[in-house]
């Protein structure tokens, strides 16, 4: 066999995979009230995960200003300001996580400050 | 091979044309299987497009001259690890490297969102086919890789010698995963457009692809100036050629948006300015290659003149006015939560920094495209000198770098004069003490520029410092750690702050280099006769004689330099001039000695029968902190992406919101 068949040969078999790949989902028989049950757990999860990524931007932000205290960079009048805003809007954020999910077991991927709470 | 080759880009354009129409359906029906078809299309696309670079790589070892790339680019005598990297080395294997990087960058796209980001993912898989598209037609149509020649040669032309540098071979992959990772960004950003989504989620989804992208891109341009250094032989490493600038501009753009989503994160603000900088940084990626391949400017890094140019413009125009056209019919939903309240404010500092990154990408495109349109209008092609870009370059990155100390101590909304005097007293203090080695051991008067730019340096240096040192203390006082750990548990519970001031005091030492290397370098020309000496800024050079080696591929005749200074000996240093076996190129081999505090760096530019040598001698202080910068940035870097441990335990909120701790 030739250099040129056995690359041909390649090729089609390559053609032939990428055809069942994508094709295969295809194959799937739909069904229609299972396709809604499953958009609307699709944006369950996208704004879960969205409600997740905001509560750990909030409980960075709350380490950082506590830390900016520490360390001197903000007055105690800008800390409280700062603290008590992030603190209720981490707070509400909770909330609205605790209220979609009560038994929600997932965790948010940065260590939580020393303490928060509403 | 090439029916292979060519076989199998069909395929993948094929595939890719699949994924943007059942992504587009997708996104209008909500039909889920579409959307996985499409996402396994992206995979096929990766998949078609390794198996044409593998053919490619395998011709290119195995010497098939069949093939124009490899009988254009390689020759039997070149070395195999230089014929794998001969393949961006042409036009269309650089852009096949492009379509390959990409695909995988797809795939690790579409992987990594399996579970998430599921209502953007139909838009930022047919917008990143899209782009494949567009990169694949050229592959098929236009510039293929896998051309055959008519008639086979016994043998190839070989290898540009400067490009047969361990650099050069990973520079243009760097700089490809730079320009390539950041058109994921972009899909996201236009997803986000298309879908409403237009709260901080894509901007999170991105982070850690514009950071390693960011770094890939810069590690890549400062490797290529490395590369610029050891072989071009004129002393210098950056002479704002008009393809470094290509891929600078993106980098500053790019750099822009890095700090400007910390505002939109934490303040809600900039949401526009941040769709516009994702935007400009992809446009400005393509606008790049576009450059290299359009035959519009000279530059040695250029593939010449090519029939690319107009597909390029044609798609930087498409790409644009579609974007901005989307942005424009969203701006209601991309108004800001607050206001600037204060113009000393971390918010305002970050405005700041990215005006001036924005002012010099601009400056640098001006004098980059300046000679283009004085040619376009006037007939007359005018160039553009270094002057220009120094002159502007220099005042612009000076206020850069005092806001990389400024911001990281100024708090967010407002700071106040109290605040500022604590917190700028010690490192102005350390400016002002470092005014005094530079007085007693430069002539500062006539290097004022690199002087202040060395005193701007240390007081950025000490404001850093001083974070990492209060952060410190502040948490070996309340962890009751030691010291080391104190510092290794504060980065590690805020790596993307520490990532960033690490990359920032690389920065310093960036600019350190540079203000050494340009502002008090020496260069001189000497002739030297065989045992004679010439003497460069206190070094003494003796020619001691000549030699000669041969190997198939290449003739080297150098000169051997021993290397003195106030009675010692420093180094002995050997220039070259190289002549290459194919097609008689000639080219220079560079002599250096490289030191913490200067770099010796000589050129034989003649050597006559009677061995006298002239030479070109260049002392250039600092030059290894430039090299060194790269690898703290790289670091910085890292740390700033690397994701963070999960926590053991949700914790959840027990009482109404609008109440705090007392």
């Amino acid at each position: 066999m030739s250099g040129t068949t056995i690359g041909v040969v390649i090729a089609l078999i390559a053609g032939l995979a990428a055809v069942m790949l994508v094709g295969w989902p295809m194959l799937a028989r739909e069904d229609s009230h299972l396709e809604r049950q499953i958009d609307a757990e699709t944006r369950e999860v996208d704004a879960g995960t969205d409600l997740r990524e905001a509560i750990e931007r909030s409980l960075t932000a709350i380490r950082e200003i506590e830390q900016d205290h520490r360390a001197g960079n903000l007055s105690d009048e800008d800390f409280g300001t700062l603290d008590r805003a992030e603190r209720a809007r981490a707070a509400e954020l909770m909330r609205q996580r605790d209220e979609r999910a009560p038994a929600d077991d997932e965790a948010p991927s940065t260590p939580a400050p020393d303490s928060v709470s509403a | 091979m090439s029916l292979f080759g060519r076989a199998v880009l069909l395929l993948a354009l094929a595939a890719a044309i699949y994924a943007v129409v059942m992504g587009v359906a997708a996104h209008r029906r909500g039909r889920r299987k579409w959307q996985f078809s499409a996402e396994r299309a992206v995979y096929a696309v990766a998949g078609l497009v390794t198996l044409a670079i593998v053919g490619m790589w395998i011709s290119f070892l195995t010497d098939d001259y069949s093939l124009r790339n490899v009988a254009e680019y390689t020759s039997t005598t070149l070395g195999w690890q230089y014929k794998i990297t001969a393949l961006w080395g042409s036009q269309a294997g650089s852009l096949l490297l492009w379509m390959w990087i990409f695909s995988l960058f797809a795939c690790l796209v579409v992987y990594t969102n399996r579970h998430r980001n599921r209502q953007l993912m139909p838009v930022v898989v047919a917008v990143m086919m899209g782009i494949g598209i567009f990169f694949l037609v050229l592959l098929s149509f236009v510039t293929s890789p896998f051309e055959t020649l008519a008639v086979v040669p016994a043998e190839g032309r070989g290898l540009n010698p400067q490009l047969q540098n361990v650099y050069m071979q990973i520079h243009p992959p760097l700089l490809y995963l730079g320009y390539v990772g950041l058109t994921i960004p972009f899909a996201f950003a236009i997803a986000a457009l298309v879908t409403r989504r237009l709260d901080t989620s894509w901007i999170t989804s991105v982070r850690r692809w514009t950071i390693f992208s960011w770094l890939f891109l810069g590690v890549g341009i400062l490797i290529g100036a490395k590369w610029a250094y050891e072989t071009l032989g004129w002393g210098g490493y950056w002479a704002w050629d008009p393809v470094e600038n290509a891929a600078f501009m993106p980098w500053l753009v790019a750099t822009a948006f890095l700090h400007s989503v910390m505002v939109q994160e934490r303040r809600g603000m900039l949401k526009v300015w941040n769709m516009v900088l994702v935007i400009l940084t992809f446009v400005l990626c393509i606008f790049g290659t576009f450059l290299t391949r359009s035959g519009l400017i000279q530059s040695v890094h250029a593939f010449g003149e090519s029939t690319l140019g107009p597909f390029f413009l044609g798609f930087i125009v498409l790409v644009a006015v579609g974007a901005f056209a989307l942005l424009v019919t969203r701006l209601d939903d991309l108004r800001s939560q607050h206001s600037l309240e204060s113009y000393i404010s971390r918010e305002a500092v970050f405005l700041f920094n990215n005006l001036l990154l924005l002012a010099l990408a601009f400056a640098v495109f001006w004098g980059t495209m300046f000679p283009v349109l004085t040619e376009a209008v006037r007939d007359n092609r005018i160039v553009v000198g270094q002057g220009f870009y120094n002159q502007v370059a220099a005042p612009i990155g000076i206020a850069l770098l005092i806001l990389t100390g400024v911001g990281p101590l100024i708090a967010w909304r407002k700071a106040s004069p109290a605040q500022l005097r604590r917190r700028f007293t010690v490192p102005i203090a350390a400016a002002v003490v470092a005014i005094v080695p530079l007085l007693l051991f430069t002539d500062l008067r006539n290097h004022w520029v690199a002087g202040l730019t060395i005193l701007v340096g240390v007081f950025v240096a000490a404001c850093v410092l001083g974070e990492f040192w209060r952060g410190t203390r502040v948490r070996h006082a309340v962890g009751g750690v030691s010291w080391p750990g104190a510092l290794f548990s504060m980065i590690g519970r805020n790596r993307r702050r520490y990532g960033g001031y690490i990359v920032h005091l690389g920065v310093v030492v960036l600019f350190i280099g540079f203000a050494g290397s340009k502002g008090f370098a020496t260069e001189a020309d000497r002739v030297i006769p065989r045992g004679g000496t010439a003497e460069v800024a206190g070094y003494t050079f003796t020619n001691t004689g000549s030699e000669r080696t041969t190997t198939p591929h290449v003739t080297t005749t150098s000169v051997r330099l021993n290397v003195g200074k106030d009675g010692r000996n420093v180094a002995m240093m050997r220039p070259g001039i190289q002549q290459f076996s194919v097609d008689n190129v000639r080219g220079s081999k560079v002599a250096l000695d490289s030191g913490f505090s200067r770099d010796l760096y000589v050129v034989l530019t003649e050597l006559k029968a009677n061995g006298s040598a002239t030479v070109s001698v260049f002392v250039n202080p600092l030059v290894l902190w430039i090299w060194i910068a790269g690898f703290i940035i790289t670091a910085g870097g890292l740390v700033a992406a690397w994701p963070a441990r999960p926590a053991p335990k949700p914790v959840k909120a027990s009482q109404p919101a609008g109440t705090a701790r007392a």
